[in-house]
């Protein structure tokens, strides 16, 4: 099967918007942290499942992802990926925007697996905040709400994380259409991924709603 | 669908299988979550493979030629028979089949790859020996053709299956 065809034209509207959304989320994030956190102009392109994999690291790199399905007239899987380092760095910056840096807990273990429970809820919900910024973002494109499912947050190998929203995308298609940027606080990169995958019945509906079917 | 005989580390990534009579190589499938990997290994002609099995039924491609199990498992199969693998004499292992996420289908979709497996074997007389299915934390397997080990390491542990 193929994706659905897009003029250069049509894709340069589908980006536009993307990269709107993906502007609203860097500004949800850097609301609840207090800092700025920029987004870099996303990339959006089509790819294999080995392709998404790679994009995520490879599937056996360590990531913390947080996992939030779409759905409605919109629907499919978005997730945010970091690097076990990176989610740290990225939860004592959330968490010092919370709670001051005065208050932060010190950490237990230096075990770079080891996330307490108050990191894990503060990616939770930044990764809850920046989807649903960006699904908002795009929900202003479409005649029906999107909604998104309650968080999941995962710290496991790329692969296995993303090998289920994989499946479930390619049982009945070759390539999906992935959108992925990056974030920076303070001028050092946080180096996460914002994976936003459609599932294939919903890529007319969006395309259609952004204006970029015959173009 | 990869083929060598030089002694190297050999993956098969999604839906693809690698096959290898070198007694060096090593077959890895990377971050196997929902996904279902079987090692097949034959101890008298000292000839491996692992395939990487993405859903239990549907279409193969030619670029993914195990994507399927009901399709693909033949295909897996009968190139391991090229190789000189007697299936009935063969050591099968499966890993794989978790359910990664609580939402959406993940979790069905592990259970249903681990059921598939199991039935399409026994439709053709074979069964596994050992299995790592199931639970919820992600696998990456490794088989040794030379003496047929299947390592299966988890975020933070290795054990031979």
């Amino acid at each position: 099967m193929t994706m659905l065809a897009l003029s250069d034209a049509g894709q340069v509207v589908v980006a536009g918007t993307f990269s709107r959304a993906m502007k609203r989320a860097g500004e949800a994030m850097s609301s609840m942290s207090g800092q700025i956190i920029e987004v870099q102009t996303p990339i959006l392109r089509r790819c294999t499942a080995a392709e998404v994999l790679a994009i995520a690291g490879g599937p056996e790199e360590l990531v913390l992802a947080v996992y939030v399905g779409i759905k409605g007239s919109l629907s499919g899987h978005s997730l945010l990926l970091f690097p076990l380092a990176d989610a740290h760095r990225l939860a004592q910056i959330l968490l010092a925007g919370l709670l001051g840096p005065g208050e932060l807990p010190m950490k237990a273990s230096d075990d770079v697996l080891a996330f307490d429970e108050l990191e894990l809820s503060a990616l939770q919900e930044a990764g809850n905040v920046t989807i649903s910024a960006f699904l908002n973002e795009l929900g202003m494109h479409l005649h029906e709400p999107v909604h998104p499912t309650p968080p999941q947050v995962v710290i496991e190998m790329a692969g296995a994380v993303l090998d289920a929203v994989l499946l479930d995308l390619f049982s009945d298609l070759d390539q999906v259409l992935a959108a992925k940027t990056t974030f920076s606080e303070g001028g050092r990169a946080i180096d996460g991924t914002f994976l936003v995958l459609p599932r294939a019945e919903s890529l007319p509906v969006l395309l259609d709603a952004l204006g970029a079917i015959g173009l | 669908m990869t083929l060598t005989q030089s002694p190297s580390l050999l993956v098969a990534g999604i839906g693809e299988m690698v096959l290898s009579s070198s007694p060096e190589a090593q077959l890895v499938a990377y971050g196997l979550g929902s996904c279902i990997a079987l090692a097949v290994w034959d101890p008298k002609m000292k000839v491996g493979g692992l395939a990487h099995f993405m859903l239990p039924n549907g279409q193969a491609n030619g670029s993914s030629p195990v994507k399927f199990i009901d399709t693909g498992l033949d295909t897996f199969l009968r190139a391991l028979e090229a190789r000189g693998a007697l299936l009935n004499r063969c050591v099968l292992k499966a890993a794989g089949a978790a359910a990664m996420l609580t939402v959406g289908e993940g979790l069905a979709i592990g259970k249903r790859n681990a059921e598939g497996m199991e039935s399409a074997l026994a439709e053709r007389g074979l069964q596994l020996t050992a299995t790592a299915l199931g639970g919820n934390s992600g696998r990456t397997v490794q088989l040794g053709v030379g003496d047929g080990r299947l390592l299966i390491k988890r975020l933070s542990s290795v054990a031979e299956l």
